[in-house]
C-alpha cells in the first residue's frame, strides 16, 4: 500500500493548479457562484474549455485517435480533484471529459464519433443528460419517453425533469422507450434545436437556470440518431456509470471550503473554541474517509479490476463530507450565506445540498450496499 | 497511490486469515464463571510462534501489515493482546516480553489486559517507560470485555529509547485498528442474525429500517479502516489522530444498532456479540475519546490555539 502520490502525479497537480491560476479570471468567484449549469458558467466553459484542451488538459486520459493522450486514471482523477475544487470551470462539459465521450467511442457508429468526440475534445460542445421523469426518478427504468419507429425515422413523445444544462446544451443524451421493460429502452442522441423539443427552467435552490424540463412532442429525428441498437441503452447507461462510478470528486472542494471556513474564524478570533474545533476536525474526518473510500474506487479502476460494490460505499461517504461541511459554515459563520463578500462558501453550499440527491439518491446507494456488499436479504 | 497490499502483505493477510478461521465459531459459548472475555491463548501462542507479531519490523509488510493484523485478529470473538505487541513492541527495543498492557498520561483506573501482561509500557509527553511485571497486577472485575487490572505503587520503571510522539502515533493507529476491527467482526456476527432470523414471515435483514443502519455502519467501519491503513502506511500523526477520532466517533451509534438488531440474544453471555461491543466501549474512551483525538488532529491541521 502506498498512500503518497508519485512525483508525476504531483508534477500533474501542479501543472493543473498553474493553469488554473494563471487563466481563472480575479471575479472567477462571482462566476461560479451561480453553478456550473447557469448561463454565466456555461458560457465562460466555452471560453475555457478550448484553453484547456490547447494546454492537452481537457482530455488527456483519452486515446491519441480521439484527441488525448492516453494518460492514466489517476491523473484524470486528479484533474477532476483540481477543477471540481476550483467551482468546476469546465461547466458541463465535464460529463462529456467523463463519460459521455468514453460511451460514443464504445458504442457509437463512426458517423458519430466523427460528428460529436472532435467538439468535445476541442472543449466546444454542451450536452445535457435527459434521464429522469417526473415518474421515474429512483426508479429509472420505469421511464415512460417513447420513440416510435416511422419508416427510417424516430418520433419521439414524452417528458424529462430535472435536466441539467438543457437550456444551452446542442445535443441531449436521451434515454427514451423503444419496447417494454428494461430490455426496451435505447439511448438517442438528439440535437436539442429538433423542432418538438420545449425546454423551461425550473427555479431552485441551487443556481441559475441549472435544471430544466425538456418536453418533447412529435419530436422526429432520424434513426442514424440512435446510439446502439434498439434495447441497448440499460447496458450502455450502466457502462457510462461504471465510467462514472463515484462521481463528481466533491470531498475535494469540501475540503478545501473547510480550510477557508477555519481561516475565516481565525480571522475574526473565533477558533479557539474546543466545540468548533471539534466540529471541524469532525468534517475534516468525513472528508477524508469519503476521499480514502474514493480512491479505492478509482484504485480498482486503475488496475482494470470490474466495478464491485466500493463505489456505493463510497458515495454515502461523500454525502455525509459535503453535508459536514455546509453545517459547519452554515453553524459557526451564519452571517457568511448572506450578501455577496462569500460567494465561494454559497456556492460550495447549493453544491452540497445536491449530493445526496442527484445521479442516485443515498438511500438508493443504501439500499445496494446493504444487499450487494452486505448480502442481506431482499425486501417484500 | 496504490491501494492494495503488496505481495508480501497480501500473502501475510491470506494465512492470518487462515490461522483466525478457526476462531470463528469459538465464541458461542458460555465462559467459565459468566466471564464477560475469552482470552484466546491457543491463537495467542500460535501467532507468536509464527512470528506474526513482528511484521511491523520487516520491510516489506511493516506497519500497513501490522494495523491490518490488530484489526482481523479484533474480528473474532476471542480476545489477545495484540495492538501493543504488534504496533508497539517492534518500535520500543529488542527482546522485550509480551503481552504488553499499555497506559497512556497516567489515565486512572484498571488497565486492559494487566492481569495477563509480562510489562506495563507507559507514553507521557516526554517519555516512554516500561516496567515489567512479576504478579504485582491484581486483577479487577469489569463491564468491559477485557481482562482488566490494576498494579500497585511499586513498579519499577524503566526509561526506553523511544520518541513519545511517535510512539503515541502508533499507539493511536493500533487503537484505531482494534476498535475497527473488533466493530467489524460484530457487525459480522450481526449480518449473520438478520439474515436468518425470521419475524413477521421475513428474514429481519430484508426490512430497509435494519438495512440502512446497518449499510451506514459499514461506510464508517470501511472507511476507518482505510483510514487507519493510511495512518499506518504514513504514520503521519494527522493521519492517526483523524483514524481514531473518527472511528471512536461512530463507535457509539454502531454499538447501538448491533445491540438493538440482535435483540435479546445479544444481551446473553452465550452470544459473543458483547466481547465486541464491550471491547468497543473501552476502546472508544481510550486516550480521550474522539472529542480528544479530534482536538488533536485540529492542532495539527489548523495549528493550536
Ligand atoms: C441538481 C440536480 C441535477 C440533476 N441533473 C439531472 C440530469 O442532468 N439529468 C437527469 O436525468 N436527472 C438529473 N437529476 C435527477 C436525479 O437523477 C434524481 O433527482 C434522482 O435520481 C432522484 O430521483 P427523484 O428526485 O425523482 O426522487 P424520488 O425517486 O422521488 O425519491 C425521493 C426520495 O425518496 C427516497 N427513495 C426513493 N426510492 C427509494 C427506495 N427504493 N428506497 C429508499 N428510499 C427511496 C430517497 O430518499 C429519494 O431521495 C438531477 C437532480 C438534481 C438534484
Amino acid at each position: 500500500m502506498d498512500f503518497a502520490w508519485s512525483d508525476e502525479n504531483d508534477a500533474f497537480r501542479t501543472r493543473v493548479r498553474d493553469f488554473l491560476d494563471r487563466v481563472l479570471p480575479s471575479d472567477w468567484d462571482a462566476t461560479a457562484r451561480h453553478g456550473p449549469g447557469s448561463r454565466e458558467q456555461t458560457e465562460f466553459s466555452l471560453s475555457f474549455c478550448p484553453q484547456l484542451a490547447e494546454a492537452g488538459l481537457l482530455v488527456p486520459h483519452w486515446p491519441a485517435e480521439w484527441g488525448g493522450a492516453d494518460r492514466p486514471t489517476w491523473e484524470h482523477f486528479i484533474l477532476g480533484e483540481e477543477m471540481w475544487a476550483a467551482g468546476e470551470p469546465r461547466g458541463g462539459q465535464y460529463m462529456n471529459v467523463n463519460w459521455i465521450g468514453p460511451v460514443l467511442m464504445r458504442y457509437g457508429s463512426d458517423a458519430q464519433k466523427q460528428r460529436y468526440l472532435p467538439p468535445m475534445a476541442a472543449g466546444r460542445a454542451i450536452w445535457c443528460q435527459g434521464f429522469s421523469e417526473p415518474g421515474a426518478g429512483s426508479d429509472l427504468a420505469s421511464l415512460r419517453t417513447r420513440a416510435l419507429r416511422d419508416g427510417d425515422d424516430y418520433v419521439i413523445n414524452g417528458q424529462k425533469i430535472w435536466t441539467s444544462y438543457a437550456g444551452l446544451a446542442e445535443t441531449c443524451f436521451l434515454l427514451a422507450r423503444t419496447g417494454e421493460g428494461r430490455n426496451g429502452i435505447a439511448v438517442f442522441l438528439v440535437p436539442m434545436d429538433t423542432p418538438g423539443i420545449e425546454v423551461r427552467a425550473i427555479p431552485s435552490l441551487i443556481g441559475h437556470g441549472d435544471i430544466h424540463e425538456v418536453f418533447f412532442t412529435d419530436v422526429r429525428v432520424p434513426a442514424s440518431c440512435r446510439l446502439g441498437d434498439e434495447g441497448e441503452g440499460w447496458t450502455i447507461i450502466s457502462y457510462a456509470l461504471a465510467n462514472e462510478r463515484v462521481g463528481i470528486p466533491r470531498y475535494e472542494m469540501s475540503s478545501r471550503e473547510l480550510d477557508a471556513m477555519v481561516a475565516q474564524l481565525k480571522a475574526r478570533d473565533g477558533f479557539d473554541n474546543a466545540v468548533i474545533r471539534t466540529r471541524a476536525a469532525e468534517a475534516a474526518a468525513a472528508c477524508d474517509a469519503a476521499r480514502m473510500l474514493v480512491y479505492r474506487v478509482v484504485d480498482e479502476r486503475a488496475r482494470g479490476e470490474p466495478p464491485g460494490t466500493a463505489a456505493n460505499l463510497a458515495r454515502v461517504a461523500v454525502v455525509e463530507a459535503d453535508h459536514k461541511v455546509t453545517d459547519f459554515g452554515m453553524d459557526f459563520l451564519p452571517d457568511c450565506y448572506s450578501g455577496t463578500d462569500h460567494a465561494a462558501f454559497q456556492a460550495h453550499h447549493e453544491r452540497a445540498i445536491v449530493t445526496g440527491i442527484a445521479a442516485g439518491a443515498a438511500e438508493i446507494q443504501l439500499n445496494l450496499v446493504a444487499r450487494r456488499h452486505l448480502d442481506l436479504p431482499k425486501g417484500a | 497511490m496504490r491501494l492494495a497490499f503488496n505481495e508480501d502483505q497480501a500473502t501475510f493477510s491470506t494465512v492470518l486469515g487462515q490461522m483466525l478461521g478457526d476462531e470463528v465459531e469459538a465464541g458461542f459459548h458460555t465462559v467459565e464463571g459468566w466471564g464477560r472475555y475469552d482470552y484466546g491463548h491457543a491463537l495467542d501462542a500460535r501467532l507468536e510462534e509464527a512470528g506474526f507479531f513482528d511484521a511491523a519490523r520487516e520491510e516489506d509488510l511493516g506497519t500497513v501489515a501490522a494495523a491490518a493484523m490488530v484489526h482481523d485478529v479484533a474480528r473474532v470473538p476471542v480476545v489477545i493482546e495484540c495492538a501493543a505487541s504488534a504496533l508497539l513492541r517492534p518500535f520500543l527495543g529488542d527482546d522485550l516480553p509480551r503481552p504488553l498492557a499499555v497506559v497512556v498520561d497516567d489515565a486512572p483506573g484498571a488497565i486492559r489486559f494487566l492481569p495477563q501482561a509480562r510489562a506495563l509500557v507507559s507514553i507521557t509527553p516526554d517519555a516512554v517507560r516500561l516496567a515489567r511485571l512479576d504478579g504485582q497486577a491484581e486483577p479487577v472485575e469489569s463491564l468491559y470485555a477485557y481482562p482488566m487490572g490494576v498494579a500497585g505503587q511499586d513498579l519499577d520503571w524503566q526509561p526506553l529509547d523511544a520518541d513519545p510522539q511517535t510512539i503515541r502515533t502508533l499507539w493511536q493507529i493500533a487503537l484505531a485498528a482494534e476498535l475497527g476491527g473488533v466493530l467489524d467482526g460484530g457487525l459480522a456476527s450481526v449480518l449473520r442474525y438478520v439474515r436468518e432470523r425470521e419475524q413477521f414471515g421475513r428474514p429481519i435483514g430484508s426490512f430497509q429500517g435494519v438495512q440502512h443502519r446497518l449499510a451506514t455502519d459499514a461506510v464508517w467501519i470501511d472507511g476507518a479502516r482505510l483510514l487507519t491503513l493510511r495512518a499506518a502506511s504514513t504514520r503521519d500523526p494527522a493521519h492517526a489522530a483523524l483514524a481514531l477520532a473518527h472511528i471512536q466517533s461512530h463507535a457509539t451509534r454502531i454499538g447501538y444498532d448491533l445491540h438493538q438488531f440482535m435483540g435479546a440474544m445479544g444481551l446473553t453471555l452465550e452470544h459473543p456479540l458483547h466481547r465486541w461491543t464491550y471491547r468497543a466501549r473501552a476502546l472508544r474512551a481510550e486516550m480521550g475519546g474522539a472529542p480528544q483525538a479530534f482536538l488533536d488532529y485540529a492542532d495539527t491541521r489548523w495549528g493550536k490555539p
